[in-house]
């Protein structure tokens, strides 16, 4: 077992860079995009324990088969055949994983501190709605829609999108933020949001984060459209991106363009073994690594 | 708060107190509130006398305009703050998003 750590170094740098790139274009993604989000948690998994892994193994080779092993020989005082090299790129892989927790944590408490921050000036400054419970209403012209995830979470709209939508297209808005309430969409980007901002000059992790992120909008559109209608979702997103599209957005009316398309004509989901199969490499993937660290 | 931005001049505690007199809130309960909003940074307390004087230290338009910010601005590398209906904010369109809100 001690030559599982070129594997899982390969397998790492290769989840990192050309499969995160071919899912992120992978076009099947908004068919599932379900599936496309479980594939994304354990390629973001499976590509930090195989990275660690492999620094982890390589370090901890000369101590026996997988980590097992090696804490048996750290027991039994068998550490002498380590020699300083094993220890520099222990050092480094320990380094490495605190310094992502670091960046997690860190990323929380901000996320955290952002969310209550807003909370309270919004209860001090929304007024509730009366027609929808739990919604609230902010006294502002620019139709917008949005809610505050949490135990505490808020559902708000502004005077704006009241005015310019119409009854049942306000319900489809709704029901969309409400989607991302209950499936607490916000924990599924957490750690997209929290590692991209590390690896910035990554290319498959910008275009991971960019792909979660548009993903939780379709699947929350597939929610709200099975609720409400699809013709009312996207007449409610024509309406509340009236305002982004003249202001000439590009990147952000090209993901708003790809929402659209798919409420007008949806696309074919995919085949029920198809989606299976998505799931099971889910799952194979994050034991990769796993399994040989044992 | 209402009752801070509703009045033209600062208020003393006294004043707040009686500006919500249908609450028949108690003075201690109306400085618990005050000094709350301070430590939020909602209002700005300076001493006049033997009183303290409090003001919004912004006004509510102000404080609706730095919600709106908020949304608009919802970049993905923001963070997972809020959710919003149009999705995340790619970071070379967010100025000129900004530019609607003035």
């Amino acid at each position: 077992m001690s030559a599982a750590w070129p594997i899982l170094l390969v397998l790492g740098i290769a989840l990192a860079e050309p499969i995160s790139r071919w899912l992120a274009a992978a076009s099947w993604a908004e068919r599932d995009p379900v599936g496309a989000l479980v594939l994304w948690q354990a390629i973001g998994l499976a590509g930090g324990l195989s990275l660690l892994g492999a620094g982890v193994t390589f370090a901890l080779a000369p101590l026996g088969d997988g980590l097992l092993d090696a804490a048996g020989a750290l027991l039994d005082g068998r550490v002498s055949v380590l020699g300083p090299f094993h220890y520099v790129v222990l050092a480094v892989t320990v380094l490495v994983a605190g310094w992502l927790l670091g960046v997690l944590a860190l990323i929380t408490a901000r996320t955290l501190r952002a969310r209550r921050k807003h909370r309270d000036l919004l209860d001090l400054l929304a007024t509730p709605w009366p027609t929808a419970s739990g919604a609230h209403v902010l006294d502002h012209p620019v139709p917008v829609a949005y809610c505050l995830p949490g135990p505490r979470s808020r559902l708000v709209v502004s005077a704006g999108a009241v005015t310019t939508l119409a009854q049942t297209e306000l319900d489809a808005v709704l029901a969309h933020e409400r989607a991302h309430l209950a499936e607490r969409h916000d924990l599924v980007v957490l750690p997209f949001v929290a590692w991209g901002a590390t690896a910035r000059r990554v290319p498959g992790m910008a275009a991971a984060q960019r792909a979660v992120a548009t993903l939780i909008e379709m699947r929350a559109d597939d929610v709200a459209a099975a609720e409400t209608g699809p013709a009312e979702l996207s007449a409610a997103l024509r309406a509340v991106a009236g305002g982004a599209e003249t202001a000439a957005l590009t990147q952000l009316s090209a993901a708003i363009t790809r929402r659209l398309a798919r409420l007008d004509s949806p696309p074919l989901p995919l085949p029920r073994p198809a989606r299976l199969a998505v799931r099971l490499a889910a799952v194979a993937l994050v034991a990769v690594p796993t399994v040989p660290l044992l | 708060m209402d009752a801070l931005w509703a009045a033209p001049e600062p208020m003393t505690a006294r004043e707040v107190q009686d500006a919500l007199a249908e609450r028949a809130l108690a003075t201690t309960t109306v400085l618990t509130v005050l000094g709350r909003l301070e430590r939020k940074g909602l209002a700005a307390r300076a001493k006049e006398g033997r009183a303290h004087r409090y003001r919004p230290t912004a006004s509510r338009e102000d404080h609706i305009a730095e919600l709106m910010r908020d949304v608009l601005d919802a970049a993905p590398d923001r963070g997972a703050a809020l959710a919003s209906f149009l999705g995340s904010v790619p970071p070379g369109d967010r100025s000129t998003l900004r530019d609607l809100l003035k």
